[in-house]
Formats: C-alpha cells, structure tokens, sequence
C-alpha cells in the first residue's frame, strides 16, 4: 500500500513529462490545397487570445536586445478583438514586456526599467522581432500569400495543434527554386481557417529550423480591459520624437538606403547599403562587430564577409553593402554584381 | 507486521502533543526569527539604494513595496526555506532515533501510521509557519519601509492591482510555497526513517537541491527539467504577472505532489516495518 504510493508519485512524475498533444491524428472531412489557401487568406478569426510558443533553431548568434532571436524556446500571450485592438505579453524570467495597441496609441512596457513608450498608432515599429514572434496566424498569412506562386502546395494530412484540429498545408519550393529551404508548414485551424503553427525546416534537418505557433487558443469575446493601458505609478513614461525614426536598436539606421529586392520566391535576395560609420565614433549602442562573424569570401562584385546559418545566408561586402536570402552564397554573389 | 489497532490516544491530542514539542525547542523558534529578518533586510537594503531598477525581482521592490513579500519567499525557497523543513524533519525522525526516545514512541500504543501523521504534521507546520513569517513580515515591511506604490502593487505587465488583489497574490504564493515545501519535507522524512544520523538528513537535502539546481542548467539536460522538483521553483514570479498565469504554478505543484506521494509513500513503508 505504502510502497503503492511510492510508486503512484514516480509514474506521476513520468506523466507530467510527457509532451501534451501527442495524440491521434484528428480525422477531418478532406479539402484540396487551392481550396485550403484562398480560405486561409480570407479567413477573419475574430477576438481570441492565447499562447504563443517560439521555438529557434537558427543558429544565430545572442543580439543585444532581442533575446528572441537566439536559439531557444520564448513565450508569448497575446489577446486580440479581431479588429485594431490588442495585447502582447513576452515573459522573461523575471521580468515582462507589454504591448498595447489600444486602436489610437501603441503603448510598450518594460518591467526591466519601469519605463513606457507611447507612440500614435501611426508611428509604430512596422515590424518588430516581438510582433513577429507574437503573431504566427499573419506571419504563416503572408509567407503563403507571398510564396504560393512560386511552390507546390499540398495538404498533408492533419495534426493536432493547440488542442484544435488542424489541416497540414505544405508548401514545398518549385524546382526552379535555388534555396536553402526544404518547405514551409502551416498548421490550418479546420473550424476557422486561421493558420495555429508555422514551421520552416531547412534542407538536410528533420527539425523546424523555426517554429512559431499557438500552443494554446480560445476564440470569443475578449475583455475590453485588456485593451487599455494606464501606466503604473512609479513608471517613467517617453514620447518618441515624431519626426524622427523610432530609436529601436532592430529598427533600420538613419542612412542606410532602402533595401531592394532582387528575385521573387523562395530565392529572393535583400540588397541594402549600411550606414558608413565614422571613424573614430563609438558604436552605436546594441550594434556589434559584424566583421568578427563569417568567414572571407570574393568575386567579381567585390569582397567582403559570407555568414551561413541553416537556412539564409548573408553577404557583408567590404564597401559596405549586405544581401541576405534563404539562399545559397551562389545566388547572393549573382544579386551583389547586378 | 504491526497493524494499527490500538490506539488509545486521540489524533487532536497526538497532533497537539507534536506541535509543542516542535514549537518549544529554541532551534525552531530561532530559525522563524531569521527568517522574519529576511525581508527586513531586503527592505532596508532596498531603501537605502534607492528606487533605481535593478536587475531581477529585487530590482522589482524599489517602490513598490508588495512586491517583497513574493520575493523574499520566492529567495528563500532556493535554499533557506528547504533547509528549515530538512532541519524540522532531520528531528523529526533520525534525530528521535539518535537520542533513543523513537523508541519509546514505537513501542506506544500509537498505530505506526499515526505517528508517521504525526511526525508529518510537524513539519508541515515547521513549513507553513516559516513561509507565513516571511509573507507577513514582507508586507508590513514592503509597506511601511520601502512604501507601496500609491498603496496598489505594479505587476511585472506594467498593471496596478488594489492592496486586497495583491495579498491574495501573496497568499497564493504562500499556499504554492507550502506545497513545494512539503514536497521536500517529505522526501526529507523519508530519508530520516532511514537513517538515525541528522545530518544525513540535511546533507542528503541540502546536496540533492544543488544537484538539482546543476541538472537543470545544462541544456544538454533539458529533457530532465520536468523530473527535477526545483525547475518550476520560478513559477512563483508568476503571482506577479496580469493576468495572472496559473500554468506554471499549477505545474510545479503536481510535480511536488508526485514528490510528496513518493516520499510519503517511502516513509510509510519504512515506519511500517521497522523495528522498536
């Protein structure tokens, strides 16, 4: 009996450690792939909230700043009234970031320093790390939207995700498609067609090379509270300067040209110039030495610094311009010389 | 085998017999005296630095005084706390074997069952009376020396919760910690039934929450945070989040349970069979 309790306590032990959605795959009514794609790219989920799970394998070294984009699993809950209004909450041990887009002003907390950041709505960081990692349903939306015309889409079964069934849609890159990708997974809510998992997996690995999703959801009406923000007392609270660019260390640096585009697909390439940074100035604060990564590479167009992680690849010429794409080196040299 | 049947003391009285023993030695009422100096200390050391942010949820308490109670706690759970319930359990068994009056006991006409309740009982007290100090003493301090920000408590999501909001945080920290600490209590107990030196008992404790804390910090290891007792020993911070996130603190305290039942069980099956 005693010993029966023991017992009971070690198998609970083993219970809790298994992962949850491990179940049977759901069987739902099947649906073609074309069908699966325009009603994900109409799909309007509405008001829900839940959490969202990241989990990085990239390779990429630690940034100042962005936690989130080292390897590692981050946390996120959002809230969101289907409209203009919502709520991000990214954790950290100790600490927490809050962000709210209460429909006019986007507030941004950190619990580190105590400070608020407001700006008008208009103003806000289009994209920022902690809004890609707080939103796989628009950042699954536009990698369809922007790669169904140059892949092979196909349904693959169905999979349990956040305790909801979902459609497995892969989109597989055309054979035209010079990348360092294998395919990209989205995870399709069957009930509202809203995208709950997006996977990038990399040629040569079994795992997701990035994996952003819900890990769990509830749809309805959420509490109009959440979508205010009144900064506590004790908390420092800063406008940025309308005129000037947000100072966010992600953001783009004042000076450097607008990137362009070279191809379209799974192989495009990001041209841009960096900023010429003087001489003898300090560097700026949250950017590091970028010459100490990569190793050495030349050409036609020039030399500089080739950095690979499983899935881009980047090239930081010596005179100062960067390609980036899900790419191999091949196709970023050909981008450079154009 | 010896089977509860006679049992001429009642349990209030067993129960009641247990706690004045383990509230009347001086080294139990020593430790509640340090550990209503811990979030003293944190409160002075807080005012005297000012309300400059700092790093952690130390760094949180600069005015904003609620926030102590759930830090001192979630401090001494690391260490400190462990340490009193491995020390309350260490007398509780071993240390009545080593100084011979368990045998009295065991030859009592007490069930064996009823003096493992007992025993237990002691130490759950040793664990909640401990925690409770600190919860109490935190917030008079948080408020009195570091002062509240404007009487409410500033989450970790940049929200204000009313005083009344904020002692229930407090007291779902408290009734969390307890459990945790039990948890380790009885794994304690359990190696006390098996030894009749004290000090294993501590040593075993004390080494075993170290090697813990070792495993889950290499990533290489990651696949056995949820075996290890101490990995959902953040959770607590949790109480300071809006709204608030019941998952992780719902997760450590089945994780304590299943310790409790294993050491619970253990202790059960050793007192059952062993000898006068």
């Amino acid at each position: 009996m005693a010993a029966g309790i023991a017992v009971a306590g070690i198998v609970g032990l083993g219970l809790l450690a298994i992962p949850a959605g491990a179940g049977a795959a759901p069987q739902l009514p099947p649906v073609s792939a074309e069908d699966l794609v325009s009603s994900v790219l109409a799909a309007h989920p509405g008001p829900l909230n839940g959490t969202v799970e990241l989990d990085n394998n990239l390779g990429l070294p630690a940034l100042p700043g962005i936690p989130q984009a080292a390897d590692g699993t981050s946390t996120a809950r959002i809230w969101t009234d289907g409209t203009s209004k919502a709520r991000a909450q990214v954790p950290s041990g100790t600490g927490e970031r809050t962000l709210v887009a209460d429909g006019t002003t986007f507030w941004s907390w950190n619990s580190a320093d105590k400070s608020v950041t407001k700006a008008p709505e208009g103003n806000r960081p289009a994209t920022t790390p902690e809004k890609a990692a707080t939103d796989p349903a628009a950042a699954a939306t536009e990698a369809i939207a922007k790669l169904r015309a140059t892949s092979v889409v196909s349904v693959d079964g169905t999979a349990e995700v956040a305790g909801r069934p979902a459609y497995a849609l892969v989109l597989t890159p055309a054979p035209t498609e010079r990348t360092l990708l294998r395919e990209v997974r989205v995870a399709v809510d069957s009930e509202t067609r809203m995208p709950l998992q997006l996977a990038v997996l990399a040629n040569g690995s079994s795992d997701p090379a990035l994996q952003v999703g819900f890990s769990d959801i509830t749809f309805g009406p959420q509490d109009a509270s959440l979508f205010t923000f009144t900064p506590p007392p004790g908390s420092t609270v800063t406008t940025p300067d309308q005129t000037a660019k947000p100072a966010k260390p992600e953001g783009p640096p004042a000076g450097a040209t607008k990137p362009t585009v070279v191809g379209d697909g799974w192989d495009t390439v990001l041209v841009a110039s960096m900023p010429r940074q003087d001489a003898g100035a300090a560097p700026r604060r949250g950017s590091f030495d970028l010459s100490s990564l990569g190793t050495p590479v030349s050409g036609t167009w020039g030399s500089g610094r080739l950095i690979t992680t499983a899935v881009a690849a980047a090239i930081i010429t010596d005179d100062g311009r960067i390609a980036i794409g899900a790419v191999p080196e091949q196709v970023l040299t050909a981008a450079l010389a154009k | 085998m010896t089977t509860a049947t006679a049992t001429a003391a009642p349990l209030g009285r067993l129960l009641g017999a247990e706690l004045r023993w383990v509230l009347r030695r001086p080294r139990t009422l020593v430790m509640l005296g340090v550990f209503a100096l811990v979030p003293v200390l944190i409160s002075i050391g807080v005012a005297v630095a000012g309300s400059r942010p700092g790093a952690g949820l130390i760094g949180q308490i600069g005015g904003n005084g609620l926030v102590l109670p759930i830090a001192a706690i979630t401090l001494s759970l690391t260490l400190l706390l462990p340490l009193a319930v491995a020390m309350a359990a260490a007398d509780a068994i071993a240390g009545e074997t080593a100084s011979g009056t368990l045998r009295g006991l065991l030859i009592a006409p007490v069930g064996r069952l009823r003096l493992v309740v007992m025993k237990a009982f002691g130490v759950l007290v040793v664990a909640a009376l401990a925690t409770l100090v600190i919860a109490v003493v935190g917030v008079v301090a948080g408020l009195v020396v570091v002062g509240g920000a404007d009487g409410q408590l500033v989450t970790l999501s940049g929200t204000s919760v009313g005083l009344g909001g904020a002692l229930g945080r407090v007291a779902l920290v408290v009734v969390w910690a307890v459990v945790q600490l039990a948890a380790v209590g009885a794994i304690a107990l359990a190696i006390s039934a098996f030894t009749e030196h004290p000090l294993v008992v501590l040593a075993s404790v004390l080494g075993g929450l170290i090697v813990f804390g070792v495993l889950g910090a290499i990533p290489s290891l990651n696949w056995l945070q949820p075996y290890l007792l101490t990995s959902g020993w953040g959770a607590g911070a949790d109480a300071l989040r809006d709204p608030l996130p019941l998952g992780g603190l719902l997760e450590s305290t089945w994780r304590a349970l299943c310790y409790l039942a294993v050491g619970a069980g253990l202790t059960t099956y050793r007192m059952l069979r062993r000898d006068a």
